[in-house]
């Protein structure tokens, strides 16, 4: 995660950095609160010092398996479509995300100097 | 007051593009790659010491041992007869594909029909990193209990093939093959289950048949 927030940072030529989001889906396998406590570990000093890291909670989303109607369950392992009160076999459409979603950061709006640093910014691994 | 800048970037997508590579290096060899995922303890050496030996001479066959620390089930898998490697984590819960990637490189994957992944023992991590495989195989052994796949949703959600093994010690322990399964299926409606029993030999036969179709797919 922080090597793509650099590689972002530099493709974009910004600044300072002031706040990450982050998009995590329900089954995405990551845990919030384990993703913002090691964000604080990670930013106690360095580059990335005082950056906020803000996690967008994703619900999980299904479309039923027998009768096709979309919708959001309580529960993420008992799942009645509210229509047919089928519980198996249905599509999951939405909650197994996790991603950058956006950063925002003092950006430096003279084109050059941005692709400058990116020319001149060492290659941060993938 | 800053901008803001839309990424739209999976945190994972580094071992998500070497797994990409992965599948296309699989299909281009036509090798029928599998994940294989469970606890420790639930009989992933001994269901491939097993399969090794009985389908040796059907297929050729290789071996990528994940585990944190010692190469004692490289070992016992290459006893036999099939290529192994043993990948160390050194403490890491699951295998990356670009662990995978250097273990391709030390094995001989010429005419190679079938090569097996030991996940390490673990039911949560490994079901996150895809690795390039064409299934997940998971196994759940009935001393672990009937409602892990419950529990640990991802891993059974993710999986082609359920194995539930050690049934010879069905007799001791409170353990319904139903119930488990159910739950499986609740999660993956298309998920293959095969109770067995490595140390004995019961049911192989039934994965090992899943074992021909999946690798006939490939060709």
């Amino acid at each position: 995660m922080l090597d793509i927030i650099r590689e972002e940072r530099v493709k974009h030529g910004m600044k300072r950095i002031m706040r990450v989001r982050v998009v995590n889906g329900a089954l995405s396998g990551a845990v919030s609160d384990a993703l913002s406590f090691g964000w604080e570990c990670l930013t106690q000093e360095g580059d990335l010092q005082g950056v906020v890291l803000e996690v967008v909670d994703a619900p999980l989303t299904v479309t039923c398996g027998s009768c096709g109607l979309p919708f959001t369950p309580e529960d993420k392992h008992y799942m009645p479509c509210p229509a047919c009160e089928e519980i198996l076999g249905h599509d999951i459409t939405g909650g197994k995300e996790l991603y950058i979603d956006e950063i925002e950061a003092d950006i430096d709006d003279t084109p050059e100097s941005g692709e400058a640093a990116a020319a001149a910014a060492p290659h941060t691994g993938d | 007051m800053g901008k803001t800048v839309t990424i739209v970037r999976n945190v994972l997508e580094a071992n998500e593009r070497r797994a990409g590579k992965l599948t296309e290096y699989f299909a281009a060899g036509k090798i029928l790659c599998l994940n294989l995922m469970s606890s420790p303890g639930a009989g992933k050496t001994s269901l491939l010491e097993r399969t090794l030996t009985d389908l040796k001479g059907e297929f050729k066959m290789a071996v990528i041992e994940g585990d944190l620390q010692t190469d004692n089930d490289a070992r016992r898998v290459a006893a036999t007869g099939a290529q192994a490697v043993q990948v160390n984590t050194e403490g890491g819960c699951h295998l990356d594909s670009s662990m995978i990637e250097d273990a391709i490189g030390v094995l001989d994957m010429k005419d190679l029909d079938i090569l097996f992944i030991e996940n390490v023992g673990n039911l949560v991590c490994p079901a996150e990193f895809n690795l390039g495989e064409d299934h997940k195989v998971s196994i759940l052994s009935v001393t672990e209990g009937d409602d892990k796949p419950e529990k640990y949703p991802l891993m059974f959600h993710l999986s082609s093939v359920m194995l539930l093994n050690k049934t010879d010690l069905l007799p001791y322990v409170d353990f319904s093959l139903e119930a488990a399964s159910a739950h499986a299926r609740k999660l993956n409606k298309d998920i293959e289950i095969f109770p067995v029993a490595c140390r004995k030999g019961d049911g192989l036969d039934a994965w090992y048949d899943w074992l021909r179709k999946a690798r006939a797919a490939k060709k």
